[in-house]
Formats: C-alpha cells, structure tokens, sequence
C-alpha cells in the first residue's frame, strides 16, 4: 500500500535512462516566442499574461530590485507551467521533488540576504530586532529572528514539495475510491463529485506559485529597501 | 519516500538549473516584440532646435582657445 502510493512521485526513467531531464524541459516548449510585431492569439495571450505579472510583480521595487525581473518572471512562469502540467492524469511534476524545490530555494533567498548585507548592512541586520523590544529580551530576540530568517529557504521549498505532493496524493486516493465504489452507486456521485470540486481547488496549486513567488519577492523587498 | 533518494538529485537539480536559469529566460527575454515602426515619436526631432545664447557664449573661438 505504502509502495503503490508514493510510486507516482519516484523519478522516472524509460529504459534505465532518467526521464527527468526532457520532462523538466517540457514546460520551455510550451513558451512561444513572437517571431514578428503582430502574432497569433496564443503568442500574444502569453505575452499578455507575462507582461501583466511582470507588472504587477514589479511594481513594488525599486531600480534595484527591478534587476531581478528577469529571474523572478521566470521563476513563476516555470512553476506555473510545471504544476498545472502536473495536474494531468499519469504526469510527473518535477515540483514534488524535494531536490528541485531546495535547488531553487536555497540559492534565490541566499541572494536576496546577500544583496541586503552588501549594499545596505545596517538596515538589513536591523532586522534582527523588532522596534521596541525591552532590553532584557534582546539576545533572545535576536537569537529567535536569526532562527526565522535562517529557516525562510527550507520552509520555501518544503511548503511547495508538500503542498503539491498532498495534492497529487489526495487526488491518487479519492480516485481510487470512486473506482472502488463505483459498484454502490450512491456513494460514487458524491465522491467524483468530491473529486471535481478538489481538482479545481488545486488549481489553486497556481495560487501556490504566487505564494512561493510573493515570499520570494517579500524577503527581496525586505532585503532591498526597509 | 522517493523523494528522499538521493540518487536522482543530481540530474533533477542540474536539470532544473538549465531549464530555469538559461532556457526559460532566454525565451522570456525574446518575447518582448520589436517596436512597430509607426509607434515612434515623430515629433522627436522638431524638439529643441533653436540656438540657446548661451551656447555661443560657450562655443565662441576666445572660449575655445582657452580649453586644452
């Protein structure tokens, strides 16, 4: 049972050779790239939507901040595509592996603290102490904070790992019960309708690309100005 | 949990650097389109021509001469 349950989430390999690489590569396929000044409908639906979050992203840094554009639209366009992707029956999602999610994680907020400690050093270690603590408080405090921010990577990557992997796994279970039940009609209608509901719930797995992205951006922005 | 074999990592992660980080911004960095031609300023020019005064005080040959 334990075996049959997390089977879907093993890397997968046709003929002994990892299938990992083409699958993590798909989702580049699927971005168009405008070849002239007017396009078709879907190359200027991305270019929309890119646009859109890109602005909206964006629109909170300053100059400094804006240097990271580039990597954080990338960023959530390629955990967008990767988790919607997922979402199809028999796929694999590469995000429900812990190595990519910690791969992705650990480096962005590195960069993030390190930007904040180099360019302004006050105010980012400033942040080890909130305003107005009493003076007795503050080596615990600063010893509490420095536990928070250390633990911002590990939490980025395990939130997602987690969320999508308890996604996949749920939907793996209750459609085994349909299909189990499906011999009792009663309970099947109410199941699959179960089901449905919990699929389009997922595709608040979208929702969870803000949210990795949107902490991303916050420690950024913390980082970057006050 | 297959997750935690971490026989896999190394592709998994070196597959995601190149996708992430080459692949998926160069493509992004191409979807910007090229301006339409029509779309530029055509007034750019008619902008600022006439002679400012204070420039011939500046680009006088008695001026000039004086710069090494």
């Amino acid at each position: 049972m334990n075996e049959n349950l997390f089977t879907p989430f093993s890397t997968p390999t046709i003929l002994n050779q990892p299938a990992t690489i083409p699958i993590i590569l798909f989702p580049t396929l699927l971005i168009l790239t405008p070849k002239h000044p007017i396009n078709n409908r879907l190359t200027t639906i991305q270019q929309n939507l890119t646009r859109f979050t890109l602005k909206q992203m964006m629109m909170t840094h300053n100059a400094k901040g804006q240097t990271w554009s580039l990597m954080l639209t990338s960023l959530i366009t390629f955990t967008a595509t990767t988790n919607l992707l997922g979402l199809m029956p028999y796929s694999f999602t590469p995000t429900t592996q812990l190595s990519m999610n910690l791969a992705m994680a650990i480096p962005l907020w590195a960069g993030t603290v390190i930007v904040g400690l180099r360019f302004k050093t006050k105010n980012s270690l400033a942040h080890l102490l909130p305003q107005g603590t009493p003076t007795p408080l503050i080596p615990m405090l600063v010893a509490i904070e420095t536990i928070s921010l250390l633990i911002q990577p590990v939490a980025l990557a395990v939130r997602l790992t987690a969320n999508i992997t308890a996604g996949h796994l749920l939907m793996h279970l209750i459609g085994n019960t349909v299909l189990a039940l499906s011999t009792t009609n009663l309970s099947m209608a109410l199941l699959a309708s179960t089901l449905l509901v919990l699929l389009t719930i997922l595709e608040i797995a979208v929702a969870l690309i803000q949210a990795y992205v949107f902490t991303l951006l916050i420690s950024l922005y913390l980082h970057n100005n006050t | 949990m297959p997750q935690l074999d971490t026989s896999t990592w190394f592709t998994t992660i070196m597959t995601m650097l190149l996708t992430l980080y080459l692949i998926m911004q160069l493509k992004l960095l191409n979807m910007n389109p090229r301006q339409l031609p029509l779309t530029k300023n055509p007034n750019l020019q008619t902008h600022n021509i006439r002679w400012q005064p204070k420039w011939t005080k500046i680009c006088s040959p008695n001026s000039q001469s004086q710069q090494f």
